[in-house]
């Protein structure tokens, strides 16, 4: 297999190669820009047989991967910090449409150009999935994976994938690109079954008609044809059909809820295939005799492992949960790791403002409510508006969870 | 694992070299990790990048505060930069520099190489570009990395047209880098550290030891027509009695001044030590 030192940025580019995606629409900001030149250059020398679409900003971006995407084109866009911000609204769309669009996020804060989660963190809740990479070689596979999830019959949802902006985009590593045959093999060409195509407009919409007329229920078992009738744009068509649309909020997240073992399944099919896997939802480091363990994303996730090995020679029983996919989020995974250790600290590189402690671990906590021995859980607030994340400072945090755990909950700290 | 740092000023090439060897490295069989400190862009600024090499796979994230090799890519930098902070007892210091390892001013628990990389770059590339000679030089000094490698990462790295006149540069650099020598002996040098003390943007910011060259105004020549004073990025450039006038101080040696001069009235030299 062929291995390169690579940066970020050109990793998510080979992915989206490998993926052959058909379309390409993105605006650049930084931390991400390389990532659509890389793209570019693919295209322009004939490597990837895609459209490149020149847009005026993230919200055309958006909607120009979701109108291909509807017409049966695997689509792709990337962009960071203030152009997902800006992207917010046409999110949404595509999450309702159920379109299968991937995007890449170079992950930095808002008014700040330094790392940070602010900027997926505030896409939380617009019905996309979310996974985090630790380092540019899961970055290419989570890239080549997300397609399979996001165009997985029973999922038919967008996929985000964050990689941390400057700490992976521009650092360069090794990397090793799997063959094209093999991953042709893993992900064939996108075929969606209802395609909107101009030609046949008027047709698809009488079809549309006759499946709406039928009348529907939210229980009835996920379908194709079901994910079809989320083209919400039809409804905005006033034909007279029943017109409540609290169904879609339902069924999106009985979407959510079986991506759930989709992901599983997706990254024990790319790890049997290419060797990588990175333990589908979380993925648990020295954890099976650990006394507290770390939860973190990203590359937090990374310098994490280095301080936890230091702490276990030590004699330190600190463990790590890497959270890889956020939304949808694993909850019955916290709810079987919390019952086997006194503590669990949570790194966040966001915030909630307003409220107490961070986003990821305020929902790992309301995961454990309930559970009859619940282990202590600590709040941590790091590495925000691109300060460094120091092993040494991982480190001091692994002892302070170990001294703590199973006493009372102490305050959310800042490092 | 060993861990470097390189220091330079904007446009030398310190991200394009931490990148170079970090294939180079990976080339010779191991893992490695290129990491360029992003800041405010600009030309002659003071830059730092890192690389890390090691047998597995590497988690650290961090920037490296505590080096085994520092590499410096500007002669001048030393005195306006604390180089030296953090590096190993026993640690490696690769300088350009035109003299010997006294000519520095580093002292401490490490050995200082010499090289007069500017001098191989002007040479060889026609630009005081340092990054690639230093590697030569970095190649000879640590044996951490091997010639053969460093040229096969270069020809990934670098545009077709400029591989081989870096590769020259490169080979002379490892033939004129200096034995390294113990200066644990030196006294102490206290470095007037600038960074950090003003904004990286500050136009009240003395900037001349960032200059490699320095632009010479023929004023009998100059015909008065402004064009130096409206590309002069740093504003350094006056129009005094209908010719112009460089304020030293403020001017980083860029050369845009000359390069946009119609009647050739500027000529860049070579700034004495």
């Amino acid at each position: 297999m062929k291995s390169e030192v690579m940066v970020g940025n050109k990793a998510v580019a080979y992915a989206v190669k490998l993926a052959r995606a058909n379309l390409i629409a993105a605006y650049p900001i930084t931390p991400q820009t390389t990532i659509v030149q890389y793209l570019s250059e693919f295209v322009a020398e004939g490597e990837l047989a895609a459209e490149f679409v020149n847009v005026e900003g993230e919200i055309t971006a958006q909607l120009a991967c979701l109108a291909g995407s509807i017409a049966g084109a695997r689509a792709f866009t990337a962009t960071s910090g203030p152009g997902l911000l800006y992207m917010h609204e046409a999110l949404h769309g595509t999450a309702r449409y159920r379109a299968p669009i991937v995007m890449a996020v170079a992950n930095r804060g808002v008014r700040t150009m330094g790392p940070d989660h602010s900027d997926m963190m505030a896409q939380r809740d617009t019905g996309w999935i979310q996974l985090y990479c630790e380092n540019n070689q899961e970055v290419l596979d989570t890239g080549v994976m997300a397609y399979r999830i996001a165009e997985d019959a029973g999922v038919r949802l967008p996929v985000s994938f964050g990689l941390d902006g400057y700490v992976l985009s521009y650092t360069a590593e090794p990397v090793e690109v799997p063959g094209q045959e093999e991953v042709d093999e893993f992900l064939p060409p996108y075929k969606t079954e209802y395609p909107v195509l101009p030609e046949t407009f008027d047709e698809d919409i009488e079809r549309y008609k006759r499946h709406w007329a039928k009348g529907k229920s939210i229980d009835e078992p996920f379908t194709p044809l079901a994910a079809d009738e989320s083209f919400s744009h039809l409804t905005m068509v006033n034909w007279g059909g029943p017109h409540d649309q609290q169904w879609r909020w339902r069924s999106h997240q009985e979407a959510m809820t079986r991506a759930k073992q989709v992901i599983k399944e997706v990254d024990e099919e790319y790890g049997r295939r290419f060797g990588r896997s990175y333990g589908g939802l979380v993925d648990e480091y020295r954890c099976e005799d650990a006394d507290a363990a770390l939860v973190a994303m990203g590359t937090v996730a990374s310098t994490a492992r280095a301080a936890v090995d230091r702490l276990r020679r030590d004699g330190k029983r600190v463990g790590l949960v890497k959270l890889r996919s956020f939304r949808p989020f694993p909850r019955e995974e916290f709810r079987r790791i919390g019952a086997d250790v006194d503590a669990l600290c949570v790194l966040d590189r966001s915030i909630s403002l307003g409220d107490e402690g961070g986003i990821v671990y305020n929902s790992v906590r309301s995961a454990l409510y309930g559970l009859d021995e619940r282990p202590t859980v600590m709040g941590v607030h790091l590495g925000m508006a691109g300060k460094e994340v120091r092993v040494r400072d991982i480190e001091r945090i692994g002892e302070r969870a170990l001294a703590e755990r199973g006493g009372a909950e102490p305050p959310v700290r800042w490092v | 694992m060993i861990e470097i740092r390189f220091h330079g000023r904007g446009g030398q090439g310190a991200v394009t070299g931490v990148r170079v060897l970090a294939s180079a490295m990976h080339l010779g069989g191991r893992y490695s990790q290129a990491i360029p400190q992003y800041g405010t862009e600009r030309r002659g600024a003071p830059v730092v990048a890192f690389c890390r090499v090691d047998d597995t796979r590497i988690r650290e994230r961090d920037l490296v505060h505590e080096p085994d090799i520092i590499v410096v890519l500007d002669p001048q930098l030393s005195r306006s930069v604390d180089v030296a902070r953090g590096l190993k007892d026993g640690g490696l210091a690769l300088v350009n520099h035109p003299g010997s390892y006294r000519d520095t001013g580093l002292s401490g628990n490490f050995k200082v190489a010499t090289v007069d990389a500017t001098k191989i770059a002007l040479e060889t590339l026609g630009r005081p570009i340092t990054n690639t000679a230093i590697l030569g030089a970095f190649a000879r000094a640590t044996s951490i990395v091997e010639m053969r490698h460093l040229e096969e990462a270069l020809r990934g790295e670098l545009p077709a047209r400029i591989v081989e006149s870096n590769i020259a540069a490169m080979r002379k650099a490892y033939e004129g880098v200096s034995e390294a020598v113990d200066v644990s002996k030196l006294p102490k040098r206290v470095v007037a550290v600038k960074e950090s003390q003003e904004p990286l943007i500050s136009y009240s910011r003395d900037v001349s030891d960032w200059r490699v060259h320095r632009p010479v105004v023929d004023r009998g020549a100059c015909v008065g027509c402004q064009r130096c004073w409206i590309y002069c990025p740093e504003t350094a450039i006056s129009v005094v009695e209908g010719g112009v006038e460089v304020n030293y101080a403020y001017c980083k040696g860029c050369g845009i001044c000359a390069e946009e001069c119609l009647v050739g009235a500027i000529k860049m030299e070579l700034e004495e030590e």
